[in-house]
């Protein structure tokens, strides 16, 4: 790729550095790959390496792709061309090594990574004899009651519903589908044999619309009991529905729809707990919502969009701002589910101030303390 | 890409300068970041996806391109279920089967008819197929909130974008003669496939600041009052702090100066404001929160309005 880049004879160098700092930048988290580099070298040779503030714009327009990414570009080029600042680049290095020292610690990842993994292989065998009354005393267990050793049983149980219950969505949406459009084109291309006459009819086939999903899932102290479970429920839904944004919130509101669709369960389980300590144990749903509003709101449709929200209603902050905000919501969104464990309770009242705030706004108030309860969700998606 | 391009670096700069001030001429303010990324698109020949929140002039980069090179523009509106038969090409069926009407008498043989019926007399181009179809120069094509199209329809794009050629199963496949300058925006009410991402260039477009807006405004508005136009400038730029569901874009800033100048307004005061909040708030709720923020501070500071 030398000969053909076209820098000019000598300039080898020139063409190093483009490739040294498309491989720093990489190291620093911007997407790229051969092509990439490609193209910031042909980039480069059409803008020249003299003006330094004409580079940046031009290599920031060919190396990004989101505003994320727009946003990282200005530091990482000034830390890689220019010296001086090179004392910025030590601080982020000395965070990174803090941060591979937290990585390192096996406490943290307890939390929510529970039974998968360790237990199970042996809890395989275990499983296969699980007989049906085993099968559904599980799921009707309450999550909060439920023993370690249940658990991964449980999961797998679960996993396998889920992937049942999408199916039939997914069936369902074949089946609803009655004759679309006429297909003018086919029509007339069967019409040619019969001398023009359109006898037979060809209609389009109605293309299947899923439902998009967003799911608010409250992970503070007072759910911690359920959350460990939900959190694999989530995952789950997120595996097998295509469009499903999935958010965490306590006293913050984080998007973690990334995180859950890269990478397995276990690993995504380890990062997600890593993410969700130190976040303190109160909950803040109308501000959560309303931080929603603010910066994801334009990934919601009244027409096709289905908001789920996993929480126990237990709000911090004022009932009145948990009431706006979920009109607010209320107002993009096809439909709008809350899920509570604690309706599994035999004695529960939903009185808590934020829950009857909340009440007038919700489309649907359902369960969600057990496996059951979870399944029957599929008749609002 | 040719040797002879990158051979002087100062060449790309005037070129670069060439390109703002050719825009501004053409009543769009730009700042460098664009107009080198706008260089790049004519020389590269990728594609340039343009990001950034509504009513900042996303659109209109395609338009003033197309102004600024003397080329044809060509536009694509994205909306959910947009198809092939839309985007790119249809048979005129109604046509079609007259033409079968008419020959039937003929003594053509069924081949023949068929050969008839489904030549390019027949075809209606839509945006995509007339953008390759175009046979002098390179048109400026436009795709309009590529966000709202779906996943599909994408993947569709990205093998557009890559070949530039579309096959029509009746008359065979079409190449591009000259390929077209490509701008695709989005609101990014979805995550575009990195795919699609990948190919293009990016510009991600922010709120102009105080001096840029100014410029804006005085260049779209030449008859405007110096101090109006400050005036309006500072109190959308205020407005645009307040925690709104619909933040004020430029488009809203230009709305509201032009109604202050029919309105033969010549400052800016609360009655002012009241009369042509209409177009700086979309909602009842914003309209509140504009009334309550302590307007009046701001336009009776001494330093600005």
């Amino acid at each position: 790729m030398q000969g053909s880049n076209g820098f000019a004879e000598g300039s080898d160098d020139a063409a190093g550095t483009i490739v040294a700092f498309c491989r720093y930048a990489r190291e620093q988290g911007l997407a790229g790959g051969v092509q990439v580099t490609l193209a910031v070298l042909r980039a480069a040779v059409c803008l020249g390496m003299a003006d330094r503030e004409t580079l940046r714009f031009g290599l920031r327009a060919v190396m990004c792709s989101t505003k994320d990414e727009w946003g990282l570009f200005g530091e990482i080029f000034e830390t890689f061309w220019d010296p001086v600042e090179s004392k910025r680049s030590q601080r982020v290095l000395r965070r990174k090594q803090s941060r591979a020292i937290d990585d390192s610690d096996p406490n943290r990842s307890t939390q929510m990574s529970g039974a998968v993994g360790e237990s199970q292989a042996e809890d395989r065998g275990r499983q296969d004899v699980a007989g049906a009354s085993e099968r559904e005393r599980l799921r009707k267990a309450d999550f909060s009651a439920l023993r370690q050793d249940d658990l991964a049983v449980l999961e797998t149980i679960a996993l396998r519903l889920l992937r049942q219950m999408s199916a039939r969505l997914s069936r369902r949406h074949r089946m609803t589908i009655s004759r679309g459009r006429l297909d003018l084109r086919r029509t007339i291309h069967h019409s040619i044999s019969r001398g023009g006459d359109p006898i037979d009819l060809r209609y389009h086939k109605r293309k299947p619309r899923p439902n998009r999903l967003v799911i608010l899932l409250d992970i503070s102290g007072s759910m911690s009991p359920y959350s460990l479970f939900l959190v694999r429920f989530v995952y789950a839904l997120q595996k097998h529905f295509k469009q499903v944004n999935t958010f965490l919130f306590s006293t913050d509101l984080v998007e973690i729809t990334h995180l859950l669709r890269a990478s397995r369960l276990p690993e995504a389980l380890r990062s997600l707990s890593q993410l969700a300590t130190g976040w303190s144990g109160g909950t803040r749903i109308g501000g959560s919502l309303s931080e929603f509003n603010k910066l994801h709101a334009r990934k919601l449709r009244r027409a096709d969009t289905v908001f789920l929200i996993l929480s126990d209603g237990w709000d911090t902050g004022e009932p009145e701002m948990l009431a706006a905000e979920l009109a607010a919501v209320k107002h993009r969104v096809h439909k709008l589910i809350w899920l509570n464990p604690l309706l599994g309770l035999a004695d529960y009242q939903p009185i808590t101030r934020g829950m009857s705030a909340a009440l007038p706004h919700v489309d649907v108030f359902a369960p969600a303390h057990n496996l059951e309860s979870l399944m029957a969700l599929e008749r609002h998606l | 890409m040719e040797t002879s391009v990158g051979s002087s670096p100062s060449a790309s700069s005037q070129s670069i300068d060439t390109i703002i001030s050719g825009f501004e001429h053409l009543g769009y303010v730009t700042d460098r970041s664009l107009a080198t990324a706008i260089y790049l698109v004519t020389q590269l020949r990728k594609p340039l996806l343009v990001e950034g929140h509504a009513g900042l002039g996303k659109t209109e980069v395609a338009k003033v391109l197309a102004g600024f090179l003397g080329a044809r523009l060509i536009r694509l509106q994205c909306y959910e279920g947009l198809d092939v038969s839309s985007a790119v090409y249809e048979w005129n069926y109604q046509k079609q089967l007259l033409a079968i009407k008419i020959q039937e008498p003929s003594k053509q043989t069924v081949e023949e008819k068929e050969k008839h019926i489904f030549s390019r007399e027949f075809l209606l181009e839509r945006p995509l197929l007339q953008s390759i179809l175009v046979e002098d120069a390179s048109p400026v094509l436009l795709i309009d909130e590529i966000d709202r199209a779906d996943e599909a329809f994408e993947a569709f794009l990205l093998e557009l974008l890559s070949d530039f050629q579309v096959t029509i199963p009746e008359l065979g496949t079409v190449h591009a003669k000259h390929v077209p300058y490509v701008i695709l925006t989005s609101n990014r009410s979805r995550e575009l496939g990195d795919a699609l991402k990948r190919r293009c260039l990016y510009q991600w477009i922010d709120y102009p600041d105080l001096d840029k807006e100014m410029r804006i405004v005085r260049t779209r508005l030449p008859g405007i009052e110096q101090q109006l136009a400050r005036q309006v400038v500072q109190f959308v730029q205020f407005v645009r702090r307040l925690p709104l569901s619909k933040p004020a874009g430029i488009a809203e800033t230009l709305d509201c100066a032009r109604a202050l100048m029919a309105l033969g307004k010549h400052r800016l005061d609360p009655e002012a404001v009241e009369e042509t909040l209409s177009c700086v708030s979309k909602s009842v709720e914003d309209s509140a929160k504009i009334r309550s923020a302590g307007l009046e501070r701001i336009l009776s500071s001494p330093t600005g309005p």
